[in-house]
């Protein structure tokens, strides 16, 4: 990886990578609304990885408990450790008429819309964003590849404000 | 912009005064929510089933009458949290009970406003307004589901109005390059039954025998005789019934050339007929705004595709007919008429000479044979290596489990790979400075010619196989054409991919 400075060297530098690529990072807070999000996903999985166990494994005397140890494990790690990463890779920049939204590392994807293009604007927020009082953006395009582009975890009043920074830019020159 | 104060109040604000210019939904969408619970109401019928089943008689009653209840609740709490406003400029749109939504539309983006009324919403008086906005999939689309009849229709009229009102500003500068091509409708492009013969010879395909094959199979049962002409063993059959099978044998190699001259008639003979059936008298004319085409021989089509919705052109051709410099060109656009075909082909079969007078129409230059083009990066053929790996690990594996078949894997994997490795190279793109030229393909050679004005937004890709090679993927996001089908240029060095993203964003619009 020497010859790319462009990118941070280590990929689990997620300061770096945002600074480098001269992007904000999204609101801190967002790692909770991830984490709860996560939970909610996973923790039906472990109980039913557990059910299986119980009912199954135990019944056809295999390894009992083997699978829900594993799968409370693995749940647990993946709760705690993983959210704040992949907020960490979220970064924006809004600016010079275009929103630039740049999420993911393995599959980084970095995309651009300058204000002109947008069609419509979506603030929403969900019960847990509400919860810790952030919002997300949503912005539509009239391309058939990228026809929304989302960015989340930004503050309620920041989101607002950037909607009446990309609405005031919407001019007549849409053919 | 005077109504900001209205608008910025940002959505978590619970306070749902009643300020003069918020606007509610109809109250009777809430009848219309019960006449919507009547389909809804089946999926709750295998409760009350298992209800029945265990006995419960008594509960049924309670339970459908909770159900109903609930049911109308939410459908009031959605009736309560959902409410609009019309500004000078834009409508804002705030719904959901627990997923709170505020969208914003402005009046210069929507397209046209629909009314919409069913059965129920006609005796109600009520009606469904639909925001047109020409953002990428339908269900993107805004709606006010619904508003009584006269006051959607004063939306539609104000809408417009605003429509209009800066209709009659813009065209005057859109319009001007125009009006220098002649204003009655010119021919641009025909094709004659003999070109229609060469195109069909060209159009050589195997498939229509596949296609048969295939019906034959799935109908063999069906059939009132027993003999299916794909099964080899029922030739074989009739060949000992005749006597055939001696001549076979020794005749071997003539039975084989005959084979293959049939299977070439087949093939020849089924491209000319889809060739003449779909393109018979293929016109392309020029109207004041619009290219139109007409076609077909049995069910003719007439499609008019509007010069400045035009966002791409994709000239196609094949491997052997680009040696004869026969080309395909389609245009993809913002598709109104929605149908199967997302792209339109305005030039089935013809020369570039031909074809250019038509790019010509729609403003978009062909680069000449002198360009220079910058290639992807060979890691392109990765994903096809990677499967005739696999491929090849497969058949190892049914060899030693004793499966034949694995040879067939063997020596297709190795195959596949090389033309992968191979149909790199043609990955090419280049700048012509108003419009990105990307190529690519061996086989089915394709050069998609997209102006910059079309792009309505840049990916910049990158992943753990291109990052380390100082490489970057660009996906360009545009109007119409198929979601699958999507415009990139792969594996660029990560430098020229900043650089032309910075280029292509800095166009304007297409007008």
């Amino acid at each position: 990886m020497t010859d790319t400075p462009a990118h941070p060297t280590d990929p689990f530098d997620a300061e770096a990578l945002n600074a480098t690529e001269g992007l904000d990072p999204v609101d801190p807070a967002y790692t909770q609304v991830l984490r709860i999000a996560t939970a909610l996903n996973l923790i039906p999985l472990a109980i039913g990885a557990s059910v299986f166990d119980a009912l199954l494994i135990r019944h056809l005397e295999g390894p009992y408990g083997l699978i829900t140890a594993a799968a409370w494990v693995i749940a647990a790690i993946v709760i705690v450790s993983f959210p704040s990463r992949r907020v960490s890779r979220w970064g924006y920049k809004i600016g010079e008429g275009q929103l630039r939204v740049a999420r993911g590392w393995l599959f980084r994807t970095d995309t651009i819309v300058p204000f002109v293009r947008v069609q419509h604007i979506d603030v929403g927020q969900g019960p847990i964003e509400r919860w810790f009082g952030l919002s997300h953006l949503i912005v539509h395009t009239s391309g058939t590849h990228n026809s929304t582009v989302t960015l989340p975890g930004l503050h309620a009043d920041l989101a607002a404000a950037m909607r009446e920074t990309i609405r005031r830019h919407i001019q007549t020159d849409f053919a | 912009m005077s109504d900001d104060a209205a608008v910025i109040p940002a959505i978590p604000s619970t306070d749902f005064g009643d300020e003069p210019n918020w606007q509610r939904l109809h109250p009777a969408t809430l009848a219309l929510a019960v006449v919507k619970l009547g389909p809804r109401s089946l999926n709750f019928l295998p409760a009350v089933a298992a209800l029945g089943f265990t006995g419960n008689w008594i509960w049924i009653v309670p339970a459908v009458g909770a159900f109903l209840l609930f049911s109308l609740l939410a459908a009031w709490f959605q009736w309560l949290r959902f409410r609009f406003l019309v500004g000078d400029d834009e409508v804002v749109i705030e719904s959901g009970v627990f997923s709170r939504q505020h969208r914003t539309i402005p009046l210069d983006r929507i397209q046209d406003v629909s009314i919409e009324q069913g059965l129920v919403s006609r005796a109600l008086g009520i009606a469904k307004v639909g925001f047109e906005t020409g953002a990428g999939g339908k269900e993107n689309d805004a709606s006010l589901d619904a508003i009584a009849l006269d006051s959607a229709q004063a939306l539609r009229t104000t809408i417009r109005a605003h429509r209009s009102g800066e209709a009659a500003v813009a065209p005057v500068a859109a319009d001007a390059p125009e009006a220098a091509p002649a204003q009655e409708d010119r021919l641009l492009f025909a094709m004659t039954p003999r070109q229609l013969l060469v195109a069909g010879l060209f159009n050589f395909s195997l498939a229509a025998l596949a296609v048969v094959g295939a019906g034959m199979q799935f109908f063999d049962g069906l059939l009132p005789f027993d003999f299916n002409v794909f099964n080899p063993r029922d030739w074989i059959d009739i060949a000992e019934d005749y006597g055939l099978d001696q001549w076979l044998l020794a005749h071997r190699w003539i039975a084989g050339v005959g084979a293959v001259l049939s299977l070439l008639l087949i093939g020849f003979a089924s491209g000319i007929a889809t060739m003449l059936f779909a393109n018979w008298d293929f016109r392309l004319t020029r109207e004041p705004r619009a290219l139109r085409r007409t076609r077909g021989l049995t069910t003719r089509t007439d499609v008019a595709v509007p010069v400045r919705r035009v966002q791409a052109a994709i000239l196609v051709t094949g491997w052997f007919r680009r040696r004869f410099g026969w080309h395909e060109l389609r245009l993809q656009s913002l598709a109104s008429d929605g149908g199967k075909e997302r792209d339109h082909q305005v030039v089935p079969f013809a020369k570039l000479g031909d074809i250019d007078p038509v790019l010509a129409e729609v403003a978009i230059k062909r680069p000449d044979a002198g360009q220079s083009w910058q290639r992807s990066h060979r890691v392109v053929a990765l994903g096809p290596v990677i499967g005739a790996v696999c491929a090849t690990i497969g058949g190892g594996i049914a060899l030693l489990l004793g499966n034949a078949v694995g040879w067939l894997a063997l020596v297709a994997a190795p195959l596949i790979a090389l033309i992968a490795f191979w149909a790199a190279r043609y990955h090419r793109w280049t700048d012509l400075g108003e419009q990105v030229a990307i190529r690519r393909g061996w086989w089915k050679p394709k050069m998609t010619l997209l102006p910059h004005a079309s792009v309505q937004s840049v990916d910049l890709k990158s992943d753990f196989i291109l990052r380390p090679l100082g490489l970057a993927t660009l996906v360009f996001g545009v109007p119409g054409g198929s979601s699958l089908a999507t415009h990139e240029i792969p594996a660029i060095p990560l430098a020229a991919a900043q650089d032309l993203r910075t280029r292509i964003l800095a166009a304007r619009a297409r007008s």
